[in-house]
């Protein structure tokens, strides 16, 4: 489709829908903001469903728009633009449903699809646990296969949204005598169960989006295992492969706004000129994040290096962190003082500090970078 | 593989055999042969996308070549834009030095045929001037100081000061990426305390945050080079950040060669002089000021 007119096509679908009932929604939600106007982002995931604006980039044999990448971009950006809500269910969206296109069975794709596509089932990653963080092949989980059924054991940890979503995707050790990246498997576990008991985290900012989740003999059908038992630690890394950067292009447009909102409040209180500095240092790297993301759309073979996830997770963590400290600098102490509640800001500043530690931490996406596209040997003492 | 793609890996090779980085502390004309009338290298800012000349310019950075490539394509494309003939200059024929910052100390004047010159906003093209050739810290480089007298205004300076940007990011770059490379084929092969030096944690730490600044500058120069409409924007991001990569690679790469980076025999100290010289002639803070306040925001 043309470009400019699916541009059209998507700001006055917003410009309709994102308004009126929704309209509280603007700006809310995501990292750091999860807690807010939950009920209200559930509605509008199925509004947004009724558009078929989910599961635009997958293939229309299974229900997407198998919109170009182009076409997901300009969706991302004008998303962004119109301040449209943190999806709620990015966790089915662009993790648990991708894999299930790539991996699962056609039944599964019948079964588990349709629920994502119409915004009715949520999902949440039952990946991190107490003692296996960066180091995921440390996972000890136990799932065993008995009358028919998988029995899960252990516990899961981060698990954003765990206490609004209706599925977990859970890497679990199926072989008892395995170690590491062997007998692990990636099951799909319904959550209202017995065996399942979610707690929520207290964040450093008071808030809480992530949780614990506990399984004590929790229970998913023998055919909710996506590819082979054992085969798990591929099915979870084979996602990584398809991620080519274009969810981060509507992530940047996000991060532009709360530049813009230091920026503003910078030149409000007269501070402009003590931090122009590092404004403009934050304003250049910020610009920089974008052409990243470009390049590796772009697709130019000369300069793939198979690690440009992993280049910019190490570009915008650190960088949306220190634009956080810059935005305490730039409040000046007006920001020792809360309401009770966080600014935006202050809710900026505290929960950057996480963006260098979730999804890999910066020292791990060193250690990748290092081994996968530098082929440095490993520290000794590092179990392969 | 695309044309693009086959024309960086000719260059590459040719440059590799022909031109490796010691080769550079000394003039070689045949060189300029090869890349000009051969393969047609300066001819591609009037003959091909922009992306191609920046193509060509980290490849003459990866060997730190000291032939006049950087200033002839960047005179060849400002004054094509601005409608002058430039059949000499594309064929190599011509060879061009730039005195666009304002600067007296002008690399690559001893051998040009003409300079381009820039005084406020105006553009001006001197075929008539002395020089007087310097010594210069960076051994791959050389400069003079000029005297000119007269000079043929051809138009406004700002699209030649932004192209020399993108050229000088994309030598940068390709410089960047090259000591990188070396640095890496070190670590995997030196061995103390009974393993490799690329297995120690921090060592890969360090490269790998070596690796993400030369990714990110790579990242803007290549934006930049795609000359979208916001080119005047790009270009001098685009050498800011690419200045200051190779500078940061650059450096650290003489600690992380240990003794060997320090010897008069190793490259690594013509790097990091290229580096540094750049970077002295590049004022980064206020690129980067200059591409905000372009922007608009």
């Amino acid at each position: 489709m043309d470009p400019v007119t699916f541009r059209d096509e998507v700001r006055s679908w917003l410009a309709d829908h994102l308004v009126g009932e929704f309209a509280p929604l603007v700006g809310t939600g995501g990292p750091g903001r999860e807690h807010e106007n939950v009920e209200l982002r559930l509605l509008w995931e199925q509004e947004l469903a009724k558009g078929r604006w989910i599961g635009l980039g997958w293939p229309a044999d299974v229900g997407g728009r198998g919109a170009s990448i182009e076409e997901q971009v300009v969706f991302y950006e004008e998303y962004a633009r119109a301040g449209g809500p943190a999806r709620i269910n990015h966790m089915g969206e662009q993790l648990a449903g991708p894999t299930i296109i790539a991996f699962g069975s056609q039944e599964q794709k019948d079964r588990f699809l349709p629920g994502i596509l119409n915004g009715t089932e949520l999902w949440c990653q039952g990946y991190s646990e107490p003692d296996a963080g960066s180091d995921l092949a440390g996972v000890r989980t136990k799932a065993a296969l008995a009358d028919g059924q998988w029995h899960v054991t252990g516990q899961k940890v981060w698990t954003s949204l765990a206490h609004l979503a209706q599925w977990c995707f859970v890497i679990a050790r199926s072989d008892p005598d395995s170690t590491r990246h062997k007998g692990l498997s990636f099951l799909l576990v319904p959550m209202d169960q017995p065996g399942i008991e979610v707690r929520p985290i207290i964040q450093l900012t008071g808030t809480s989006e992530f949780n614990e989740v506990f399984f004590d003999d929790a229970v998913t059908a023998e055919d909710n295992v996506v590819g082979s038992p054992g085969d798990g630690w591929r099915v979870a890394m084979g996602l990584l492969a398809f991620e080519r950067g274009v969810s981060t292009l509507g992530q940047q447009v996000g991060f532009t706004r709360e530049f813009e909102e230091v920026l503003a409040l910078a030149r409000s209180n007269g501070s402009d000129d003590t931090y122009e500095g590092e404004l403009i240092e934050a304003w250049s790297s910020l610009q920089v994040l974008a052409h990243q993301a470009l390049r590796t759309l772009s697709n130019d073979q000369a300069t793939s290096t198979g690690v440009e996830a992993n280049v910019n997770k190490l570009l915008w963590a650190p960088w949306h962190k220190r634009l956080g400290e810059l935005a305490m600098k730039v409040a000046g102490p007006s920001a020792m003082l809360t309401d009770g509640e966080l600014t935006p800001l202050q809710n900026l500043f505290l929960f950057t500090r996480s963006d260098t530690i979730y999804g890999g931490s910066s020292e791990v996406q060193r250690n990748v970078i290092a081994e996968r596209l530098w082929k440095l040997p490993r520290d000794s003492w590092v179990s392969p | 593989m695309s044309e693009l793609e086959d024309l960086r890996a000719a260059t590459r090779d040719l440059l590799a055999t022909q031109a490796p980085v010691r080769s550079n502390l000394e003039d070689n004309p045949g060189i300029w042969k090869r890349l000009s009338s051969e393969m047609g290298l300066t001819s591609l800012p009037v003959e091909a996308p922009l992306s191609w000349t920046s193509a060509a310019l980290e490849e003459t950075g990866r060997v730190l070549l000291r032939a006049p490539f950087l200033p002839t394509v960047v005179a060849a494309g400002a004054l094509n834009a601005l409608g002058q003939d430039v059949a000499g200059l594309a064929d190599g024929s011509v060879t061009a030095a730039l005195a666009l910052d304002g600067l007296d100390i002008v690399p690559y004047a001893t051998d040009a045929v003409l300079l381009l010159v820039a005084r406020d906003d105006e553009l001006f093209v001197v075929d008539d001037f002395t020089v007087e050739a310097l010594e210069t810290l960076d051994l791959t480089r050389p400069a003079g100081r000029v005297t000119a007298t007269t000079g043929r205004r051809v138009g406004t300076a700002s699209y030649a000061r932004d192209l020399q940007h993108l050229a000088l990011a994309a030598e940068s770059v390709g410089a960047a990426h090259r000591v990188l490379e070396l640095v890496v084929e070190h670590l995997l092969v030196r061995r103390q305390f009974g393993r490799p030096l690329g297995s120690f944690q921090a060592l890969r730490h360090r490269v790998a945050d070596l690796t993400v600044l030369v990714e990110a500058a790579t990242s803007s120069t290549w934006y930049a080079a795609q000359e979208g409409d916001d080119f005047a924007v790009a270009a001098p991001l685009a050498r800011a950040l690419a200045v200051e990569a190779f500078v940061a690679v650059a450096g650290d790469a003489i600690q992380l060669f240990g003794g060997i980076g320090f010897t008069w025999e190793h490259d690594a100290h013509l790097y990091f002089k290229r580096a540094w010289t750049t970077a002295l002639s590049s004022d980064t803070r206020a690129l980067k000021k200059l591409a905000f306040q372009r922007s608009g925001t």
